[in-house]
């Protein structure tokens, strides 16, 4: 369990005690709308503080954007348990429809964006209702093959612009999409936050730990697991609804970026999935770390990605946020007796379940 | 005519994408993972029998006995890396959450591929076999000989597998472990290592097929995909756990996809096999030949 990760680390125990961490994690619980609110204050201020539009402005409109597109892939694959591989699939539906919405019929952006978000949002209702019968090995796959198929048909239409894409023009300014994005994760953070204490999140996360179960106690898994793959695609369409004039440009690499359905995953993973804090800690750190590597060492930073997913996987499967989790209940662990108090049968059980 | 034609070109084809789905059908079946990494072998073998035929023409150009020399080079170069892969990486996640072992392999796909960006560019490249005479025709139908010798390749490499694992004495250890790891390790078997040789036998199988896909088609570093999934499309349609069944279905997706490329487009071959795909797995989700055990 925890023994190997924590054996090795004397001076760090002594310098940050599991009860130190758990003490964290209790006054985030606590206080979790005051930290959403101080930390919405934070993110609001650059622009205001006189952040230009360039380079800077356009890396944190980054992480933001990363970070609803990890957050909404988190809502199906962490809390619901259905590994997506198809997550960006929404994203460039949501892309084409504000790219020719705004500029093959000049509509205005606001509707433009609701609309990306509706599209996404059909398109979900419908793919899910072929895609959610399917479960494990079987579901990752197919929504894998969405994801392509979907990427050829934008290539092959005329009204996509084909394989050369669209170049959009009228853009707003960088601040404009700062605000968007950021809002739009505010938004979905304490959506998640919210609904994770509710009766529909504690179904989702009983439907990852057992559906046969959670439909056994009478709750329709269909309908439940329907709402968090259109909640998904809903955020993930927005964003990509966003992306398309953001970046100013967009074809069918761009929108259905087979490399960014990765990193999404990977992030989520590395802050630990299943969690609000997790997919949006783990979408700002990479983001920054891959940022970084691709302007150092141009063309690498799909190696490093391929290389952090294999060892965050192999090394620390909980992410960020679940091993100091584990962590922090190592303290509750000693207070309760340690190994002591754990009667010979409750381990027998515990060897039988693994 | 032309659909005889068509259904011909797709036999010729089905029979390398069946080489290909075999091996991934068999790490499925033995290791119990998804493979996400197993088109970047048939991209290391397209690479490896590349660079081979490279070294020694000058080129890669050759006649086809050269070429064929090259083969049991790569599937001997691939099956060592298969082999580490499975020691080194995925042994560690066999067990765990489905998902992790997905993106284990994911992981090892996208570093393979982006790896072979870097070092060999992301041009395609191809092997050009010479002949004098490059096509028969029978009949009407014309048969590019280097496809007809490919086809025979592809078939050659299904077979041997087949009775390898029917046959030799580490084929039924590597059965013995599919059936039940536990059971295998009381008898004596070292289950890690079946498991390994399994992962580096089914990468050999791909990058032998990769290896004629680089003189029929064109390869290149992000070609893997395509291939990860055409075997997932061919084992679901033949059934998790049957050979005869995904050589089968190998041919099925071969036939379909030229069918679809000829009579509507090229563009439309993806979205048509994926369709049948989730259209097979929500009416028959054993398979067409699969049986009933999950």
């Amino acid at each position: 369990m925890s023994a190997s990760e924590s054996d090795g680390s004397g001076l760090f125990r002594s310098l940050i005690s599991p009860g130190l961490i758990d003490q964290l994690f209790s006054f985030c619980d606590d206080h979790a709308w005051t930290l959403l609110v101080i930390g919405t204050v934070i993110g609001a201020l650059p622009p205001i503080l006189g952040l230009k539009q360039g380079y800077y402005m356009t890396v944190i409109s980054e992480m933001f954007l990363f970070a609803i597109l990890a957050l909404s892939w988190d809502i199906i694959g962490g809390q619901t348990g259905y590994p997506s591989f198809g997550n960006m699939a929404f994203f460039g539906i949501g892309a084409y429809t504000t790219a020719i919405l705004t500029k093959d019929f000049s509509i205005i952006l606001p509707i433009a964006m609701m609309a990306a978000a509706g599209v996404a949002v059909g398109s979900a209702v419908l793919i899910g209702a072929a895609v959610l019968r399917l479960r494990g090995h079987y579901f990752a796959i197919a929504t894998l093959g969405v994801l392509l198929a979907t990427q050829q048909v934008s290539r092959i239409l005329d009204i996509t612009g084909g394989a050369s894409g669209k170049i959009l023009l009228q853009t707003p300014s960088g601040t404009v999409f700062y605000y968007f994005f950021f809002t739009v994760l505010v938004a979905e953070a304490a959506l998640v936050y919210y609904l994770s204490n509710t009766r529909f999140g504690f179904v989702l996360n009983a439907i990852r730990d057992d559906e046969k179960k959670a439909t056994a106690m009478g709750f329709n898994t269909t309908y439940y697991k329907t709402a968090a793959w259109v909640l998904s695609a809903f955020f993930t369409g927005l964003a990509g609804g966003g992306y398309s004039l953001f970046n100013t440009f967009i074809n069918p690499q761009t929108a259905y970026n087979a490399a960014w359905n990765v990193e999404l995953i990977a992030m989520a993973l590395i802050g630990g999935s299943g969690t609000v804090t997790g997919p949006i800690i783990g979408a700002f750190g990479l983001h920054v770390v891959i940022e970084y590597v691709e302007t150092a060492f141009v063309g690498w930073q799909l190696v490093l990605l391929g290389l952090v997913v294999i060892g965050t996987v192999i090394g620390f499967p909980d992410g960020i946020t679940g091993t100091l989790k584990e962590y922090a209940s190592e303290m509750k662990y000693y207070e309760r007796g340690g190994m002591a108090a754990t009667d010979s049968n409750d381990s027998a059980e515990v060897a039988s379940d693994e | 005519m032309a659909i005889t034609q068509f259904v011909v070109n797709g036999l010729l084809v089905g029979a390398l994408f069946t080489a290909v789905a075999v091996g991934f059908a068999l790490i499925w079946g033995v290791v119990d993972i998804i493979n996400l990494a197993h088109g970047e072998m048939v991209m290391l073998g397209g690479y490896s029998s590349y660079w081979i035929l490279n070294f020694l023409t000058g080129d890669a150009e050759g006649s086809v006995t050269l070429f064929l020399v090259t083969i049991p080079l790569v599937i001997g170069i691939v099956f060592v890396i298969g082999y580490a892969l499975q020691r080194i990486l995925v042994a560690r996640v066999i067990g765990t959450d489905i998902f992790l072992t997905l993106l284990v392999t994911f992981g090892i796909s996208i570093a393979i591929q982006q790896l072979a960006i870097q070092a060999w560019s992301a041009n395609p490249r191809a092997i050009q076999i010479l002949f004098t005479d490059p096509s028969l025709s029978v009949a009407g139908i014309v048969i590019p000989k280097m496809k007809l010798i490919s086809f025979i390749g592809a078939i050659g490499l299904t077979v041997a597998l087949y009775v390898f694992l029917q046959r030799t004495r580490t084929g039924r250890a590597i059965r013995a472990v599919s059936q039940n790891p536990e059971a295998a390790a009381l008898v004596g078997i070292d289950v890690e290592h079946t498991r390994a040789v399994t992962f580096g036998i089914s990468s050999a199988i791909a990058s032998g097929a990769g290896a004629f896909i680089a003189t029929i088609l064109n390869i290149q570093p992000q070609m893997g995909l395509i291939y990860t999934l055409k075997s997932f499309v061919i084992v679901v349609f033949g059934g998790v756990g049957s050979i005869p069944g995904v050589f089968i279905g190998g041919l099925m997706l071969g036939t379909v996809e030229e069918l679809t490329a000829g009579l509507v487009s090229s563009q439309w071959t993806l979205a048509v096999s994926f369709s049948l795909l989730i259209v097979l797995l929500i009416v028959k989700p054993t398979g067409l030949f699969g049986e009933e055990t999950a």
